[in-house]
C-alpha cells in the first residue's frame, strides 16, 4: 500500500509553545484519515505543515515518498479546504473554483468548463455568477470544495470543514463528503474536534493531544480499545478505571477503560461491587445513569426499555472481563 | 429584594433615556443634526455660491461682477495662459499620487503583514510625526535642505556626484538652478507632505485581508507574485484609491509648498488665490476652483467603472 503523506518525527515549535511534537504516522494513499483532538492539539498545524503553509521545526514530512521541506505549497499535489473557507471575496464563484486553473495558465474556456463541472459536482450548478459574499455557510463550503478539487489533487486537506454548519446541514455534508471521497478515490486527511464525525466517516483516526499522537487505528480500535486514558476520555465517554477502582471491583490493577453501555445493573450483592445510584438522564433511546462506588464514579448507560432504580437507592454494577480494556497509562 | 416596576421613569434622565428608547430615529437625528447643518448647509452652501460664481464674469471696464449667467469665464479658463496653469497642476498630482502610491506600498505591506504590535506602533508613530509639526516649518526646513548651499548638494559634493546632480536639474521644464527653485523640488516635497494619507488607506486595506487567503492562494498553486497580482493588489486597491483621492486632491489644492518651492509658474491654488484676492476677479478664480472638484468626479467614476470599489 502506498504511503501517501509520512510524518517521521516531525515537530513544530512557535517561539515557546511546542504545537505538533515529535509526530511519527503514514497516511496511505486512497483512505479517508482523520485528525481528531481538542482545539489547540496541534492537528490544524499538522494539516498545515503537509500542506506546506508552514514549515516542520524539527524532523521532516515525505509526500509520496518524496522529502517536501523545501518545496513550496505551490508545488504540492495537495490541496485544502480552510476552516473559514478563505473564499477570494472579489471574484465570483465560477473565478474562485477555477483560480487553480487560472494560475497554471488554462485558457478561460477550459478553466470556466472543468469549474463548472465540479459546481454540477457539488450541487451547486448556475452559482457560478454570484459572489460569496451573496452565498450562505453551505454553499460556500461547497465552493471551497469545488476550488480545492479543480486541480485534481492526490491529498486533500479538510480543516474541520462542516464547523460552521448547523447540525442538519452537518450530518447531509458528512454524508456527501464521504461520498465524494469514495467516487473519487484520492486521499482525505480530515481535521476535526468532533468524534461522532470521526468516527462515522474515517477508515482510520488520529488521536491528536497537546501535539502528541495519542493513538492511530480504525474507528472501532480507537472506541473499543484505547490505549490511553486520553483516548477513552476524549472518544466517546468510556469510563477510566483507576487501579484502586478496579482491585475492589476484582478486575485487575491496571488503568483501564470500560464503555458505559458495557456495565449493567443489578440488586444489591449481584455484581463486582454495590453502589448508590446517584443521577439519571433521559437521552431518547437509552438512560445515561451513574452510580456512585464510594468516592469514584461509574456512567452506565441503560436502554429506556428496561426498569430502572430509584434515585439514592442500593444497586451493583457488573460487566464482562472481556470489555475491561487496559490501557498503557501508569 | 424584589425590583418594582416604574412605567414612568423615577427622575427627568431617565423620562428622557425611556423616549429615546420608544424613538431611537430621535436620538439618532439629534446627534445628525450639528454635522448635517455644517456640512450640508455652510459647507456644500458655500461650494454651490462658488460654483454659481463661475457661471458669472468680471467686467473688465469696471472691473465689477456681472451678475449674469455667462460661460465667458470658462471660456477664459481655457486660454493658453490659464489651461497651463491646469495642465501643470494635473501632471503634478498625477506624479505626486503614483510616487506615493509606490513608495506607499511597500511600506503599508511590511507594517500590516510582518510587523511586530510594538514596531506597529512604532510605525504609526513614524508616519503620524510629520503630521504634527506645521506645516510651514517642514516646507521651509525642506527649501533649505534643498537650497543651494543645502545638504544634498553638500552630500552629493562630498560623494563626487555632482555632474549627476547638474545633468538632473540641466533637464528641460523640470529642472532648475537648484532643487529648490525646480518641479523636482516641489515635487519631492509634495510627495512628502502628502505620503501618510497614502500609507494608512493602504495599511487599513492590507490589513483587512486575512492571512488564509494568501494560504489559499498558494495552496491552489499560485506563486508568491501571482498571489501579490491576483489576491493582494486587488483586495488593496480600494485604500490604494482612498489614499490616491487624499494625495490627488490635497496636491492640486495646495499652493503653499509650489510658492515657497519650485519654478515661479502657478498652479491652480495659486491662481485661485491671485484671482480672488489682488485681481479681485472671482468669477475666474471660482472656475478655477471648479476643476480640481471636475476631476475628482471624473476620476472617482472610472474607478469605480474599473471595479475599483467591488472588493468594498
Amino acid at each position: 500500500m502506498v504511503t501517501a503523506v509520512k510524518f517521521d518525527n516531525v515537530s513544530r515549535r512557535f517561539d515557546t509553545d511546542v504545537a505538533v511534537n515529535g509526530i511519527d504516522l503514514k497516511i496511505r494513499e486512497g483512505e479517508f484519515f482523520a485528525m481528531l483532538g481538542p482545539s489547540g492539539s496541534g492537528k490544524t498545524t499538522c494539516l498545515r505543515l503537509i500542506s506546506g503553509i508552514d514549515r516542520p521545526s524539527a524532523g521532516h514530512i515525505e509526500i509520496f515518498g518524496v522529502r517536501s521541506e523545501n518545496i513550496p505549497p505551490n508545488r504540492r499535489p495537495i490541496n485544502t479546504v480552510f476552516q473559514d473557507y478563505a473564499l477570494f471575496p472579489h471574484l465570483k464563484v465560477l473565478d474562485n473554483v477555477a483560480y487553480g486553473l487560472l494560475v497554471k495558465g488554462v485558457a478561460k474556456n477550459d478553466r470556466y468548463q472543468a469549474a463548472e463541472q465540479l459546481l454540477e459536482l457539488v450541487k451547486l450548478k448556475g452559482y457560478g455568477n454570484r459572489m460569496p459574499a451573496q452565498l450562505s455557510g453551505g454553499q460556500r463550503q461547497r465552493v471551497a470544495l469545488a476550488r480545492a478539487l479543480i486541480n485534481q489533487p492526490r491529498v486533500l486537506l479538510l480543516d474541520e470543514p462542516l464547523g460552521a454548519l448547523d447540525l442538519k446541514l452537518r450530518e447531509q455534508m458528512q454524508e456527501e463528503l464521504k461520498a465524494l471521497q469514495q467516487s473519487l478515490g484520492i486521499t482525505f486527511v480530515f481535521v476535526t474536534h468532533d468524534q461522532g464525525e470521526a468516527l462515522s466517516m474515517s477508515d482510520r483516526i488520529a488521536i491528536i493531544n497537546e501535539g502528541a499522537l495519542e493513538q492511530v487505528g480504525t474507528p472501532q480500535e480507537i472506541y473499543q480499545t484505547p490505549r490511553t486514558r486520553f483516548v477513552a476520555e476524549f472518544v466517546g465517554s468510556s469510563n477510566v478505571l483507576s487501579p484502586r477502582l478496579s482491585v475492589r471491583c476484582g478486575a485487575g490493577s491496571n488503568w483501564s477503560s470500560l464503555r458505559p453501555e458495557e456495565v449493567k445493573l443489578g440488586v444489591p450483592g449481584a455484581g463486582r461491587a454495590d453502589g448508590t445510584l446517584q443521577s439519571v438522564r433521559y437521552l431518547g433511546a437509552s438512560n445515561y445513569v451513574t452510580v456512585m462506588l464510594e468516592e469514584d464514579q461509574l456512567a452506565v448507560l441503560v436502554s429506556t426499555t428496561d426498569a430502572l432504580p430509584a434515585i439514592g437507592s442500593k444497586v451493583s454494577v457488573n460487566w464482562d472481563s472481556d470489555a475491561q480494556h487496559i490501557m498503557d497509562d501508569e | 429584594m424584589q425590583q418594582t416596576i416604574h412605567p414612568k421613569g423615577t427622575d427627568s434622565g431617565a423620562r428622557f433615556a425611556d423616549i429615546f428608547w420608544k424613538k431611537p430615529g430621535l436620538l439618532i437625528f439629534l446627534f445628525l443634526l450639528p454635522p448635517l447643518l455644517w456640512l450640508g448647509v455652510i459647507y456644500l452652501g458655500s461650494l454651490f455660491t462658488l460654483l454659481l460664481h463661475s457661471f458669472f464674469s468680471i467686467d473688465e471696464f469696471s472691473g465689477l461682477i456681472r451678475y449674469e449667467f455667462t460661460l465667458k469665464t470658462y471660456a477664459e479658463l481655457l486660454s493658453p495662459a490659464n489651461f497651463d496653469v491646469i495642465l501643470r497642476t494635473i501632471l503634478m498630482a498625477c506624479a505626486v499620487t503614483v510616487a506615493a502610491a509606490v513608495i506607499a506600498f511597500p511600506i503599508a505591506y511590511y507594517a500590516s503583514r510582518y510587523a511586530n504590535p510594538k514596531i506597529k506602533a512604532l510605525f504609526y508613530l513614524g508616519v503620524m510625526l510629520p503630521l504634527w509639526s506645521s506645516y510651514l516649518v517642514k516646507i521651509y526646513a525642506w527649501k533649505l535642505i534643498l537650497a543651494k548651499q543645502g545638504i544634498i548638494n553638500w552630500m552629493v559634493e562630498g560623494t563626487g556626484a555632482t555632474f549627476l546632480l547638474n545633468s538632473v536639474l540641466a533637464l528641460p521644464v523640470i529642472g532648475g538652478n537648484s532643487l529648490a527653485v525646480s518641479y523636482i523640488g516641489t515635487f519631492i516635497v509634495l510627495v512628502y507632505v502628502w505620503l501618510p494619507f497614502m500609507i494608512l488607506p493602504i495599511q487599513a486595506a492590507l490589513e483587512r485581508i486575512p492571512d488564509s487567503l494568501l494560504d489559499a492562494s498558494g495552496d491552489l498553486g499560485a506563486a508568491p507574485q501571482q498571489t501579490f497580482k491576483l489576491v493582494v493588489l486587488p483586495l488593496a486597491l480600494p485604500g490604494v484609491i482612498a489614499g490616491s483621492i487624499f494625495t490627488f486632491s490635497l496636491t492640486m489644492g495646495d499652493y503653499i509648498v509650489p510658492q515657497i518651492i519650485g519654478s515661479s509658474r502657478r498652479f491652480i491654488g495659486q491662481a485661485v488665490y491671485a484671482h480672488q484676492g489682488t485681481a479681485g476677479n472671482i468669477p475666474l478664480a471660482a472656475a478655477f476652483a471648479v476643476v480640481p472638484i471636475a476631476v475628482m468626479v471624473i476620476y472617482l467614476y472610472l474607478a469605480k467603472k474599473r471595479g475599483a470599489f467591488d472588493a468594498l
